[in-house]
């Protein structure tokens, strides 16, 4: 009834869907699996009408259609379920229901409440949901607010002649086990009048819920799986499955750290509602690498590191010296470097030039009673830029306009001309193609052999597993699993996945 | 040459335009008399746009600096007579004390500083007409011309107004230029997350742009008291919608990061040619107000960097 046929989608400089195939029919709940970057936003994009493919066709009910936005897609009958949640908080849980379908209501350019509220409990009632709809929505629970949030997409139900179809991205990442058995069951009840697409990370979800499962990887859907075809480690290892290439990761340049030097340790670190009861030790030389999840407090671990947060709970020490004051000020003096996600906000000031950022974190070193001296700014950063081959036209141009990974290599550049012998690195591949990958690979291991220690959160699990000497598995903000990872004897990406997910 | 390349530029474009259009007109605007009487009248605003460049170098804004100005005016004029020559300081101090309250206020508070400064000035102003009982002050004339009297005299043909804002331009320019303090404000303005993410005390340096425009806003006034030879309440009151189009129009967008001192100058001259022009088609003081605000939507709209602002409220 809806299907996809080769369709297409590229953006510059990646293919993000590659000729994919897929189709749903009546009533049936179709589950959609793939790594972080597969391709899976991308394809629900499409669905939903927010993108355009740029080949292929989507055909429904025998007829190629074409949707300019997603409210198009929405009056053919195609709903997303969102899950960042989309409603919003300070209005009321029917506004929000019709939002921009208020015109129903509105008799001599005034909405009648009372036909809204009557209309939306009738919406709340196909969800099972029992509340006044005149609340406001922040008042609701998560849970709450994600059937509010299904129910809205209902709405379709009377707007819409024929089918409908909704897509449920990671409905269940904020709901309890019980909570997800009541979605569940609505789910399958609801299915005498829509077909469901269901996208999660949680494996045994997406096979107790789907009646096929469609497995993405780089962009193509590897797999189509029927019901109780494949196990769950089948199934992940198309998800996965690639063979890795240990030269790429550089694992032959790997070599055994220093044990006796501690550089960073967490002791019981909490951050309510992100970590709980967090303990590490990074040594000079290693790489260690935090796996888990997107949301499962990789990140803040890296930021109460840097102290860019301050624990409720426990204790950070940095080389032997416990910190008291959380400031990023305070850990850049104990020779802290951060090399942050998001590469352009956070990591290089756009509008400065090459050694105005270089050197924007040591500007005590490079000046005296406050003045610069920028002839010896220019003169580290002329170095840097040979030492790392950063492809810029001199030290005097805008940062903001170099590639992606001369970018990243400004920030590497940053930290290690400053003495950083602790370094944060958060997806620092992010982005870059293959051979600025390598180039960051290969300044990875430099750094391991000068004895900088190295938290890092890799892109894949491959390169997390190819670049480090432990990997800690952190899944909900605690730790699961560690591995020791010595050249040879490295953990599988399914002993990885069986505890992160 | 595209619109993108040419931005940075137009500032002394528009400038030299705007000249040869009024001296075309007016034969007597480019005597050199003219213009260098003009430029020394433009001093005071040119002082607190000086100041206000740096609240707007950061992505911030300053509107308290014309309350800020009226207060030194009375604060000058009443305590001349018992400190002497070192009422400036007291001056400034009150300025740079003023500033530090509104930075604290935006960074620590986090309340955005068009209203932390607006309300700073609404206290800066109660204030000057507490110390003035709401009265025009005068200074004694013979006190004020034996220890400000070098601020308002002539060399030759040249204000000495004008090597006060020569001098203020160059310090200030070396501010931003050489110092930490000006490379770390850059740094604020063009990307203040990436600043924080390297280790910047970004609440501190903020606060000292604040702090410097306080200072600025209050030697602006300084002066202006010694040129009247006396202060009022509100005495300085049209300086504000000037002084933020001179900042604006000399090419630092209120979204920050780019332009700076030098184009401040820039701006306040065009803003001294638009004022001389005015007066030369007869435009009423009352309707000076009415070209400075239209000049400042134009300048606004122009220069704005709208990929830094999620939504405009």
């Amino acid at each position: 009834m809806y299907q996809l046929a080769k369709v297409d989608k590229k953006f510059p400089g990646v293919h993000a869907l590659k000729a994919v195939d897929f189709q749903i029919g009546r009533g049936e709940i179709v589950g959609l699996v793939g790594e972080n970057g597969a391709g899976k936003s991308t394809l629900m994009k499409v669905i939903y009408g927010a993108y355009q493919p740029d080949g292929g066709q989507i055909i429904m009910d025998g007829k190629t259609v074409r949707f300019a936005n997603p409210r198009a897609a929405m009056e053919q009958g195609i709903g997303m379920v969102f899950q960042e949640q989309s409603l919003i908080a300070n209005l009321t849980v029917m506004e929000n229901i019709f939002l921009g379908y208020e015109q129903q209501f509105v008799r001599f350019g005034v909405i009648n409440w009372k036909a809204m509220a009557t209309a939306a409990s009738a919406q709340l009632a196909k969800v099972r949901l029992t509340i006044d709809p005149a609340t406001v929505t922040s008042a609701l629970s998560f849970a709450q607010r994600q059937l509010v949030e299904l129910a809205k997409v209902l709405t379709l139900e009377e707007r819409v002649q024929g089918n409908l179809v909704i897509l449920l991205d990671e409905p269940t990442s904020v709901l309890a086990e019980d909570e997800v058995k009541l979605l569940f069951k609505l789910v399958r009840e609801l299915t005498t009048r829509a077909s469901f697409i269901f996208v999660s990370h949680r494996m045994d979800e997406v096979m107790e819920l789907s009646d096929r499962i469609y497995v993405m990887k780089d962009g193509a859907v590897v797999d189509v799986v029927n019901r109780g075809e494949k196990t769950v480690e089948q199934i992940q290892h198309k998800m996965v499955g690639r063979n890795v290439d240990k030269e790429y990761y550089r694992e032959h340049r790997q070599k055994p750290f220093d044990a006796t030097k501690e550089l960073v340790k967490l002791e019981g670190v909490s951050l309510p509602g992100r970590i709980n009861d967090i303990s590490l030790t990074l040594h000079a030389g290693e790489v260690l690498c935090l796996v888990g999840t997107e949301g499962s407090g990789r990140e803040a671990i890296l930021r109460t590191i840097y102290g860019m947060r301050t624990p409720l709970r426990g204790k950070v020490s940095l080389k032997g010296q416990e910190i008291s004051r959380f400031s990023p000020r305070n850990a850049v003096e104990r020779g802290v470097g951060y090399v942050p996600r998001e590469r352009k906000v956070e990591g290089i000031v756009a509008g400065m030039t090459v050694y105005e950022n270089m050197t924007l974190s040591q500007m005590g070193r490079h000046s005296s009673a406050g003045i610069l001296r920028i002839a010896g700014e220019r003169a580290l950063a002329r170095d840097w830029i040979s030492k790392l081959s950063i492809k810029a036209s001199s030290e005097l141009a805008d940062c903001g306009n170099l590639s992606g990974g001369n970018q990243q290599k400004v920030v590497l550049a940053k930290w290690r001309s400053g003495g950083s012998d602790i370094m944060l690195l958060d997806h620092p591949t992010r982005g870059l193609d293959i051979g600025a990958k390598e180039d960051v690979y290969d300044m990875i291991r430099d750094m391991s052999d000068a004895g900088v220690g190295i938290v890092l959160v890799a892109d894949t699990l491959e390169e997390a597993i190819g670049l480090s000497h432990s990997i800690i598995v952190v899944k909900d903000g605690a730790i699961q699993k560690r591995f020791a990872c010595e050249p040879g004897a490295k953990p599988s990406l399914f002993d990885l996945l069986h505890y992160m997910i | 040459m595209d619109l993108q390349r040419l931005k940075p530029h137009l500032p002394w474009i528009t400038l030299l335009v705007l000249v040869a259009a009024v001296g075309i007109v007016d034969d007597t605007f480019l005597r050199p008399a003219n213009l260098l009487s003009l430029a020394g009248d433009i001093v005071p605003l040119f002082i607190m746009a000086l100041g206000l460049t740096f609240a707007i170098y950061i992505g911030g804004i300053d509107l308290s600096a014309q309350s800020m100005a009226n207060l030194v005016t009375v604060v000058a004029s009443v305590y001349l007579a018992s400190f002497g020559a070192w009422v400036a300081v007291l001056c400034i101090a009150v300025g740079f004390g003023f500033g530090l309250l509104s930075g604290y206020i935006t960074t620590r508070l986090l309340v955005p500083s068009f209203i932390s400064t607006l309300a700073v000035g609404g206290v800066a102003f109660s204030l000057a007409q507490y110390l003035s009982g709401q009265r025009a002050l005068n200074m004694d004339a013979a006190q004020r011309d034996a220890v400000f009297g070098w601020m308002i005299g002539k060399t030759g043909p040249i204000p000495h107004e004008l090597f006060i804002a020569v001098g203020l331009l160059a310090l200030t320019l070396f501010i931003e230029r050489r110092t930490t303090l000006g490379r770390a404000l850059k740094a604020v303005g063009a990307g203040e997350p990436a600043a924080a993410a390297s280790g910047l005390n970004v609440a501190r340096y903020k606060m000292l742009a604040f702090a410097i425009s306080g200072a600025l806003a209050a030697i602006a006034g300084l002066l202006f008291a010694v040129k009247l030879s006396g202060g009022a309440p509100t005495i300085a009151n049209g300086f504000l919608l000037p002084a933020i189009v001179a900042v604006l129009v000399g090419g630092t967008p209120l979204t920050g990061g780019v332009g700076g001192v030098l184009n401040t100058a820039i701006g306040t001259l065009i803003v001294a040619v638009i004022r001389a022009s005015m007066l030369y088609f007869d435009i009423q003081a009352t309707q000076q107000q009415m070209i400075f605000g239209l000049v400042l939507i134009g300048a606004i709209a122009l220069t704005i960097d709208r990929a830094k602002l999620r939504t405009v409220k």
